[in-house]
């Protein structure tokens, strides 16, 4: 494996941060990742879509490595995480674990910390200097909009307000690739617009971020690339016009047509 | 003996009792994570033993464990009875109330969301980051209510020590009892206990005050 790596890691003129071969899960019995495979250009936005249960939520976890794939390599930057279902090393797994973030649907805040503890308190843990990660916390509050809010509690935040700090907690470690799952399911739709518009603002930035979403007009909008699940399988994927345009399966246009109404 | 002999002779107790009480906190709050951790271990034998060990000593009778630890090594091995009965006064209690405040520390520990790991996980806290700063800052504030009834109880059960004659407030106030052949020693002791006990509860009130910053 560590010669694969080695090549790999010389072959540096790969673009992609993230990619998935033939990745496998499955909880007992079911099934629930049947050979996914896809790659994430640095600068790229992809969007996953689908219905409940298609198994979009299971593939961020597992490249989060929230859950553990049974098969199917993971590599981050060219270089192996998950070789053929085997992991890499738990201090090389805590390595790749910087190279992403991920957003969780429930935000995940810690309540028993400030807005500023929240944010800055891992990457101070990895040693970054204090003063430095602090500065950089309240420049991200600025851009996620919540100036002034450093010495609140989430307890006193709205949920869109909170989903925005996860978002700047995110941020706050540097990550080269940002994970959505499902960041404005748990929000009211008035909620939901300030969320997206901070997701579309690093879109615009060229922030790398993979996007599980029921927000097909977003998806639309910010994706350069839209992959549609089901059943635990890609079922379609392309580019945002041609996907929601034009799909290629019934499958797709059966499940947009549900959206549409 | 008039009420105030009879207050002061008990007073020399309460020293005793206070020793019973923070001696027993100090050893089963700390002692009763480490069961909880325990029980909650991912390798069955451990936790099945722990499990059962924690049923033993919450479904016997506390002043039997007194006994036991009095008075057990002398008929197991033969070996003197500790003359400063404190000693195994303590283990006792300590034990016993290790057992019960393990079960509140699990139940605090099941409630917090697998979302608070997972965010930790991610953010690159390593599994002793964790717990040490995001799980047990909350277990605590979630366990308070129970926690300050366990201490409540604690107080008033310093008052089993009698059985080993180990000479605390309530052991003196039965002796004059007895002697004086009076009640009122026991309406001393009740006033004794309640007094502690509000402070109990002023000292745990204020300390879940402190913790009601967030939700």
């Amino acid at each position: 494996m560590s010669e694969k790596t080695n090549v790999q890691s010389a072959a540096q003129a790969s673009p992609s941060i993230l990619e998935i071969r033939g990745l496998q899960k499955s909880f007992a019995e079911l099934y629930v990742l049947k050979d996914i495979s896809l790659s994430v250009d640095r600068g790229n936005v992809m969007s996953i879509i689908g219905p409940s249960g298609s198994g979009k939520s299971t593939l961020l976890r597992c490249t989060s490595f929230l859950e553990t794939a049974d098969g199917g390599d993971i590599l981050y930057d060219g270089q192996y995480a998950v070789n053929g279902g085997v992991y890499a090393s738990k201090a090389e797994l805590n390595r790749f674990r910087t190279k992403f973030g991920l957003v969780f649907q429930n935000f995940n805040l810690f309540p028993h910390y400030s807005v500023m503890r929240n944010i800055s308190e891992a990457p101070i843990l990895h040693g970054q200097n204090k003063e430095e990660v602090s500065e950089r916390a309240v420049q991200l509050l600025k851009k996620m909009g919540l100036e002034g809010k450093e010495n609140a509690y989430p307890c006193q935040l709205s949920g869109g307000q909170q989903q925005r700090v996860a978002i700047a907690r995110a941020l706050a470690m540097q990550p080269e690739i940002l994970y959505f799952d499902e960041p404005t399911s748990a929000l009211d739709p008035e909620l939901t617009g300030e969320v997206l518009k901070v997701i579309r603002q690093l879109a615009d930035e060229n922030m790398t971020m993979v996007i599980v979403t029921h927000e097909m007009a977003f998806a639309r909008a910010v994706s350069e690339w839209v992959i549609f699940m089901d059943g635990g399988v890609i079922v379609e994927e392309g580019e945002p016009e041609r996907l929601f345009g034009e799909p290629s399966q019934e499958r797709t246009r059966q499940f947009l047509r549900n959206y549409q109404q | 003996m008039s009420l105030m002999t009879m207050i002061l002779k008990m007073s020399e107790g309460l020293g005793k009792t206070c020793a019973i009480f923070f001696l027993t906190l100090l050893f089963s709050l700390p002692l009763g994570m480490i069961v909880a951790l325990l029980r909650m271990s991912k390798n069955k034998v451990v936790s099945s033993v722990t499990r059962f060990i924690i049923s033993v000593l919450r479904g016997t009778p506390l002043m039997l464990q007194l006994l036991a630890v009095t008075y057990g090594p002398y008929y197991l091995f033969g070996s003197n009875v500790a003359r400063n009965k404190l000693i195994p006064v303590v283990i006792a209690f300590a034990i016993n109330y290790a057992a019960y405040f393990a079960e509140i520390y699990r139940g605090g520990i099941e409630s917090i969301s697998v979302g608070q790991y997972e965010a930790a996980e991610v953010l690159g806290y390593s599994k002793f980051q964790t717990f040490m700063r995001i799980i047990l800052p909350q277990v605590v504030k979630r366990i308070m209510p129970s926690v300050t009834n366990e201490v409540v109880t604690l107080v008033k059960d310093t008052s089993m020590a009698f059985t080993v004659s180990y000479t605390e407030m309530f052991t003196i106030g039965k002796q004059i009892a007895n002697s004086e052949t009076s009640f009122l020693p026991f309406i001393v002791a009740g006033v004794f206990y309640y007094v502690f006990n509000a402070i109990v509860d002023y000292v745990m009130g204020r300390i879940e005050k402190k913790l009601d910053y967030y939700r």
